[in-house]
């Protein structure tokens, strides 16, 4: 039986050793193809030093430009229990798109910090989001213990800053985790440094994380990405969340029309039904007008449309959001014109201080609560309901921010 | 006292994708050597040293005899110090066994008839290239402590290796960051100056037709490789 997959993004400032954890998690499950960290191992030698395994990054990021690497953004290893999926972001702007525009889907996250540096602006940043997006499933890995002598206080010093940082953006770590991926220290069963420590080794906590389950048992939501007229007329689009059957009597939002699924369609496969997570086509009894941004749910399970929803937002550009400004609102392939109504409370995403209360304007980097009013009605869901629903981006030609949806204001 | 990095084939791309911030101190940029035919070493070392071009002296000493250029202190601005140390300098100091042996290797490879022959040749071949730059780094970090006022310390690893591996960035990276690491050990005002740069062709690499620069003290544009001369008399 094919083993489960989790997958994961690692977080955290710049230099605190993401790229090292990476190669070393890759070496240490013998992911690696052979004689890649041989080479690395031999120029580091040559050089006169010992081995750094923040170069396996580089090697990777090499076979991706030629194209040996057939998915752009992630890496993969095993353990025994499972397969693993790190979802890499080359920088935190990405990382922050990536995580809000759901690209990522992922159903943990690591925090880096770096023992000797401490808590930065950017770990309170990256933290920030994770909390926005609901991850419960988080490991804090305290990291270059092998630079303070493995020091236990200087490992407690670092943990008591995080959480108390954390525990203001309700994020509550499974794990807190001191470790050094450049010795391999507390990755995977070697300990020979930190006796004081007694919880997991890093893998072992993340073998203790569960799968995410499935969206198959909520109602039914298909985005339509789009209408195909060959000797047939086919509806393209994902299961957001539910189970699409031949037979299903049908609502397709915004128009309100109603049909039957005369037939679910999968390239030479005889289905009857596509759950939550796959991309498929259907074809309906009756010609109907559909287009891409509709949302077909159940006729006994209609969602609220809306144009005023609330939501907590990320602004990540370095020119501010004026009230008055117009955007593009986009939640799946929904695609609407929109502009920000109200902007109630404005935080610093590093400090958490309050900014402002009925702002004028969002600036870089800040997160706020806000209100938005769209030009159409569109299918919405409270971010804790349905997040494939519940998360979107606001943008004009880029991603100026992403968000996730706190409630559907009637 | 006033020192230089000479890094021969430092690539002005390279040290920006790499991020080797230590390199590039406060200013850099690249050099202007279009007045020079083909962006040659030996004729890039020894136009530095004299602050004039030097094209026409040096190739009439024929492709082999050139590597044996051996300029006289007195005509080089090397001559306004008072204890200058030049390590491994072409047209100066140049270790000419050593890089006489590097060229040996270079040409075997690519006369080479199978690809068991290459592969062991350039092993042996970045081996040795290795190994040279170990002692070259070693001997200029010890003359960094000792009593001098002008110290130049040419470091070839990226040119050597990079001709028959400039496709292979990570290789490359690893370098870049460890010429960076030299830099950054620098306490005092330095220079860093390549001569030309290298761009890929496949797995290999050939002379780019600019060089690199940097200063922490003056923004110095787009400099002839011979403006350096009066630059660093100047800083005296």
């Amino acid at each position: 039986m094919d083993k489960e997959n989790l997958k994961f993004v690692i977080v955290g400032h710049i230099d605190h050793g993401k790229s090292t954890l990476i190669g070393r998690l890759l070496y240490d499950t013998d992911s690696l193809p052979k004689g890649k960290i041989e080479e690395i191992e031999q120029i580091c030698k040559s050089l006169g030093k010992d081995i750094e395994f923040g170069y396996v990054m580089d090697h990777l990021e090499e076979e991706r430009d030629q194209g040996i690497t057939i998915d752009t953004a992630q890496i993969f290893f095993n353990t025994t229990k499972r397969n693993y999926v790190i979802i890499d972001a080359p920088g935190h702007v990405e990382f922050i798109k990536n995580m809000i525009s759901g690209a990522s889907q992922a159903e943990a996250a690591v925090l880096i910090v770096d023992v000797d540096e401490g808590v930065k602006e950017q770990t309170k940043r990256h933290a920030y989001i994770l909390g926005m997006l609901g991850l419960d499933q988080v490991i804090v890995v305290i990291n270059k213990m092998d630079m303070v002598g493995y020091e236990r206080g200087k490992f407690e010093t670092v943990k008591k800053e995080l959480l108390d940082f954390l525990s203001g953006i309700n994020i509550k770590p499974s794990y807190i985790v001191p470790i050094s991926a450049k010795e391999g220290d507390l990755i995977a069963g070697k300990n020979e440094n930190m006796d004081w420590y007694q919880g997991p080794d890093f893998l072992q906590a993340l073998d203790s994380f569960r799968v995410k389950e499935s969206a198959k048992d909520k109602p039914l939501r298909f985005v339509v990405q789009d209408v195909y007229n060959f000797d047939k007329r086919i509806i393209a689009g994902r299961v957001e969340s539910g189970i699409i059957r031949k037979g299903d009597k049908i609502k397709i939002l915004p128009s309100g029309e109603e049909t039957t699924v005369k037939s679910v369609e999968e390239f030479l496969k005889n289905v009857t039904e596509a759950e939550a997570g796959k991309s498929t086509g259907i074809i309906t009894e009756d010609k109907l007008f559909i287009d891409r941004g509709d949302v077909i749910v159940h006729d006994r399970d209609v969602p609220v449309l809306t144009n005023h929803i609330r939501a907590n937002i990320f602004w990540m550009d370095n020119t501010p959001y004026n009230k008055g400004d117009t955007l593009w609102f986009r939640c799946a392939t929904q695609d609407v014109a929109c502009e920000i109504e109200k902007i109630s409370r404005v935080i610093n995403s590093s400090t958490l201080d309050l900014i402002a209360e009925d702002a004028d304007e969002i600036k870089n980097r800040e997160v706020a609560d806000i209100i938005i009013k769209t030009d159409k009605p569109v299918v919405v869901e409270n971010f804790n309901t349905i997040e494939e629903l519940g998360r979107f981006v606001l943008r004009t030609d880029d991603t100026l921010a992403g968000g996730i949806i706190t409630e559907l204001v009637q | 006292m006033i020192t230089v990095l000479a890094i021969d084939a430092l690539e002005y791309t390279l040290v920006e994708k790499f991020d080797c911030n230590n390199l590039k101190q406060k200013y850099y940029g690249k050099t202007n050597i279009s007045e020079f035919s083909e962006p040659r070493t030996m004729v890039l070392w020894s136009s530095f040293m004299t602050g004039k071009n030097m094209e026409k002296e040096i190739l009439a000493k024929g492709d082999k005899d050139m590597w044996n250029t051996k300029l006289d202190i007195k005509d080089t601005f090397f001559d306004q110090f008072e204890n200058p140390k030049i390590i491994d300098l072409p047209g100066f100091s140049y270790i000419t066994d050593q890089h006489d042996q590097e060229r040996k290797l270079l040409k075997e490879f690519f006369d080479a008839q199978s690809e068991e022959e290459k592969g062991q040749v350039r092993v042996d071949y970045n081996n040795l290239a290795f190994e040279h730059h170990r002692k070259i780094k070693e001997e200029f970090i010890d003359v960094l402590e000792a009593d001098h006022d002008f110290i130049l310390g040419y470091f070839s690893v990226a040119d050597v290796i990079g001709h028959l591996n400039f496709g292979n960035r990570t290789m490359m990276k690893m370098i870049y960051k460890d010429l960076d690491e030299i830099a950054g050990s620098m306490k005092n005002q330095f220079i860093v100056l390549s001569d030309h740069g290298m761009e890929q062709i496949g797995i290999f690499g050939d002379h780019s037709n600019y060089g690199f620069w940097s200063t922490d003290f003056k923004d110095l544009g787009n400099p002839g490789i011979t403006d350096f001369a009066k630059i660093i008399k100047e800083m005296r």
